[in-house]
């Protein structure tokens, strides 16, 4: 019943809202905040209650749906949901204290924002096909609206791109399902599982290319990437920390709870080039990245450069290596959302983001310029902060496997270096541009939202074992079913 | 004899209360110089063929009157879509403002006419009666296309006559061929005829089945007979359009189910050639939207795309292609009727049929906006919708029978489809109205909106009780 709980808290929130007059703004704030903060305790509790050491679906819930076709409200949580959950929820809290910065049409706003973090939670949560592409449907259409109405830039071609794209990679990932359920009769994840193996080759391979096209625009993997830097550039500051966060997760979450242990030879077959396009999204994402001038746009290609490591580590088929992508993907979500947040607060004051219009703030926004370089070496991987662990952990696992992929890759890490610290260097150093000597500082509602962010990413890099020791049960039991093959 | 005739008309309630209550309809239209006694006698009788049809006893495959037609459980389906469509299409007739009150009688009466007419075309089990009942769908249709006062009505209604009029000459010449062939008229029998042809006849059967295609394929805008339907679909009233996307598609597919089923020896050359229909059909009506600025020439493209989904679950062959057809139907009833409801309250206001009027809707009318974007993601096919769920079990029946061509075909032109959907999506959220007063839409506006929407949204979630339904309708044998 708790995972149920935790999908009806957004829910009900959203009802609750859309009963409200539009004009109680206040009150449709703090339900959307009630909310979602409700969402966090459950996802917390759940992690108390969580046993990590087992394999296999805890908290399992299994009702009938449609008969007829063996659909069944299937939820279930074990160490590669698990993350995922707690990065929504809190991703999802946080994002939603920074979205009282919206000033117009609150009710729709917190409405539509409601509707998609039941959409992403379910995503995590299904143990069902035909639930699992529900929710993940269903995250489209109000991310379509909140680009779309409260963005900026190009909003509505950016909106539309991002819907369509992903909903064309989402169709072939339908033909995927139904041909799986045509051959087996059952859309359970777990007894596809189990029956992943006595699958014949080619069909193995037929399958995971079509989850692949389905997943990888969700990444996104190059050269499927080409909606992100619009939809995130355009976006309003939560809903980008929110895409960035969360949703990219969904595509990596893809792989490792579907393509991988149903069809594993195909995972195996695909395995070089899994590796070749990470290398070229984390060199290609970070040389594109350095090439910038919009701030927002910088990240947005940084965002495509962190999640090559996902695609390096799962291509690797070692635990070392698919647990560095595991918890880059957490990584991903706490470094970036942070960034984004970060980059909204001064677009929030400045109403620009050219990088050049800015010069010397560090004088001028203490807090602003701490949490900013906290967050940039957090980026480019310096010890002792979480992205490090990740990303060390993807390189070691898959170096022994794909060698000169992982030699390439190592080189994007210079390259972010680089353009992390030519943003530091130009927004915070130097001197200080005049426009900017009455500009503010953070304040307390944008530190709240941040924080939190800044205690994680801490905690993981000095003691990663925190999530480690969650996930890596259920990790290596995938990497034995995947080799097992 | 007699008793043959009295055991019939009692199953044919229905029919009989709907045909007695349109004559009526006609009647009051003349006398009184009011709408309401009309518009009154019409919910009489579409209630009391509800009533007929609820009370029916259960139906079973013996034919009726002598053999003309067959009430099974197949042709209960789509009688009650047949019901359900003329219903609310009536409330979309109550509430709409276009020029034609002086003829509300003959209105109401001549869509009570095409009621019937869909519900013999889906019970037709020989050849004249399926004759007779396309044409009494069709001539009751021309003269509603033309019903407005104006030009744009009058070209509407000529071009739909006479394309009519040519394929109901390519159908006879088909069915007489038919006839030549295996001596009768009725589908049981020319199922035991056809596969006792010799060879050099099993050719002309081909023929003489293309021929009758082209009428069927006329009433249900299937490529190359639909290019009458922009046309039409814009000139007439919108009540007329609406009932037009759905109504004839509905019984139009009926009908080519039952005499491809009593053609089944000819499928080796039909079956291909069906396929082959399917796939331009669907991708001409969803290519040509996307240039549409007529909200009314839109949907009539969006129909011919979606006559293309239908026409999967037809290509298929199997029983489970029939189940899909039947709820992909009752979505697309639902669906379809809905967004021409929404069109209806916004011309109504708007006095504007381009896609402009719809600009802003969300300011103006909130829950009108959010039903319309409702449908228009259900006929997009985005989960959790009921157009979703057809469109899931359409491609599903094609996978599983091996055309996978056709799944694929599906897919493509859904996401092609998305397109001009989001746009009206995008014209009602994203940008701003050109005037800010509410728009609000009459009562019998708000119930067909709201019936339609629940719909949609309740049976997406649930949809297995009506899958049940449906699946225990597809008999074996079709005849």
């Amino acid at each position: 019943m708790v995972l149920s709980a935790l999908l009806l808290c957004p829910l009900v929130g959203m009802l609750a809202i859309l009963a409200m007059p539009k004009s109680a703004i206040r009150a449709i704030r703090m339900t959307a905040l009630g909310a979602s903060g409700i969402a966090l305790l459950i996802s917390l509790s759940l992690l108390k209650q969580f046993q990590p050491q087992l394999v296999g679906a805890q908290f399992e819930e299994r009702l009938s749906w449609i008969p007829q076709l063996g659909i069944f409200y299937h939820l279930g949580i074990d160490g590669i949901s698990l993350p995922m959950v707690l990065l929504t929820t809190l991703l999802g809290f946080l994002a939603c204290i920074a979205s009282f910065s919206i000033t117009e049409r609150h009710k729709e706003y917190f409405a539509l924002y409601l509707l998609l973090e039941v959409g992403m939670l379910g995503t995590f949560l299904a143990l069902d096909l035909f639930l699992f592409y529900i929710f993940w449907e269903v995250v489209l259409v109000p991310m379509y609206f909140l680009i779309g109405i409260w963005g900026g830039g190009r909003r509505e071609y950016s909106a539309f791109k991002f819907f369509i794209y992903t909903l064309a990679g989402s169709l072939v990932m339908l033909l995927a399902i139904l041909a799986l359920y045509l051959r087996t009769h059952t859309f359970d994840m777990l007894r596809l599982a189990e029956m992943g193996p006595t699958f014949d080759a080619p069909f193995q391979r037929l399958l995971f290319v079509a989850f692949f096209l389905g997943f990888a625009i969700k990444v996104p993997v190059f050269p499927f990437h080409t909606w992100l830097p619009d939809a995130h550039v355009d976006a309003p500051t939560p809903i980008s920390v929110i895409l960035a966060g969360v949703l990219l997760k969904m595509g990596g979450y893809g792989f490792f709870r579907i393509a991988y242990p149903i069809v594993p030879a195909g995972a195996a077959w695909f395995g070089w080039t899994m590796a070749l396009l990470g290398t070229i999204n984390i060199v290609y994402g970070a040389w594109v990245a350095m090439a910038q001038t919009d701030f927002k746009r910088l990240v947005a290609y940084s965002s495509v450069s962190h999640m090559g490591f996902v695609l390096l580590g799962l291509s690797s088929f070692t635990p070392e290596g698919m647990n560095g992508a595991m918890l880059q993907m957490f990584n991903h979500g706490t470094i970036t959302g942070g960034m984004f947040l970060l980059v909204g607060v001064l677009y929030d004051r400045a109403h620009t983001r050219q990088l050049d219009a800015f010069g010397g703030l560090g004088v001028r926004v203490p807090r602003y310029a701490g949490l900013l370089i906290f967050f940039s070496l957090a980026s480019l991987g310096l010890p002792g902060l979480s992205g490090f662990v990740s990303e060390f952990l993807s390189l070691v696992g898959t170096f022994g496997v794909w060698r000169w992929q992982t030699i390439v890759s190592v080189t994007g890490i210079v390259v972010s270096a680089a353009y992390m610290l030519m943003v530091l260097q130009r927004v915070l150093l130097g001197p200080l541009n005049e426009k900017w000597r009455a500009l503010t500082d953070m304040n307390a509602r944008e530190l709240c939202s941040i924080i939190p962010l800044v205690g994680i990413v801490l905690a993981l890099g000095i003691y990663p074992l925190f999530m480690l020791r969650l996930q890596d049960a259920s990790v290596q039991n995938l990497v034995q079913h995947v080799l097992g093959h | 004899m007699s008793e043959i005739v009295w055991d019939s008309l009692k199953a044919w309630w229905p029919e009989l209360i709907v045909s007695v209550g349109a004559l009526l309809v006609v009647l009051l239209g003349v006398w009184t110089k009011r709408t309401q006694p009309a518009i009154g006698a019409t919910w009489f009788t579409l209630f009391g063929g509800g009533a007929a049809l609820w009370f029916a006893p259960a139906p079973t495959s013996t034919s009726l009157f002598f053999g003309l037609i067959v009430a099974d459980p197949l042709s209960l389906v789509f009688r009650w879509l047949a019901l359900g469509t003329t219903a609310l299409v009536v409330l979309m007739v109550m509430s709409s403002d276009e020029q034609t009150n002086t003829l509300r009688g003959e209105y109401l009466g001549l869509l009570l006419f095409i009621t019937v007419g869909l519900m013999l075309m889906a019970e037709a089990s020989h050849l004249l009666m399926a004759y007779v009942a396309m044409e009494l769908v069709s001539l009751s249709a021309y003269i509603l296309v033309g019903l407005l006062p104006d030009k744009r009505s009058a070209e509407a209604a000529l071009k739909y006559l006479l394309f009519g009029a040519f394929s109901s000459g390519l159908m006879l010449y088909g069915m007489s061929l038919l006839f030549g062939l295996t001596g009768s008229l009725g589908f049981r029998d020319i199922l035991q005829a056809s596969g006792n042809l010799s060879r050099g006849a099993t050719g002309l059967l081909a023929v003489a089945v293309t021929l009758m295609l082209a009428g069927l394929a006329f009433k249900i805008s299937m490529v190359p007979f639909h290019m009458w339907t922009p046309d039409a679909y814009e000139g007439a009233p919108i009540p007329v359009t609406a009932l037009l996307s759905v109504g004839p598609k509905a019984a139009g597919l009926a009908l080519v189910l039952r005499i491809t089923e009593a053609l089944a020896p000819a499928w080796s050359t039909v079956g291909p050639l069906l396929g082959g229909l399917t796939v331009i059909t669907m991708t001409l009506g969803n290519l040509v939207a996307l240039s549409q600025t007529n909200v009314k020439r839109l949907f009539a493209y969006s129909t011919i795309g979606q006559v293309g989904y239908l026409l999967i679950g037809l290509s298929v062959h199997t029983p489970k292609g029939v189940e899909a057809l039947l709820l992909y139907l009752v979505a697309y009833l639902f669906m379809n009727l809905g967004a021409f409801a929404c069109i209806v309250a916004v011309v109504n206001d708007t006095h504007n049929e381009t896609l402009e009027a719809f600009r802003g809707l969300s300011k103006r009318s909130p829950v009108l906006a959010l039903l319309c974007t409702l449908f228009l993601l259900s006929l997009a096919g985005i989960p959790p919708l009921l157009g979703f769920f057809g469109k899931f079990l359409l491609f599903g029946s094609a996978i599983e029978s091996g055309h996978l061509w056709l799944a694929v075909a599906g897919i493509i032109n859904s996401a092609i489809a998305l397109y001009y959907y989001v746009n009206l999506i995008r014209l009602m959220y994203l940008i701003a109205p050109d005037r800010v007063q509410p728009l609000r839409p009459t009562g019998a506006l708000r119930l067909a909106i709201g019936l339609c929407g629940a719909a949609t949204l309740l049976l997406g979630l649930f949809p297995g009780a009506l899958l049940a339904r449906l699946g225990a309708s597809v008999v074996v044998n079709l005849l």
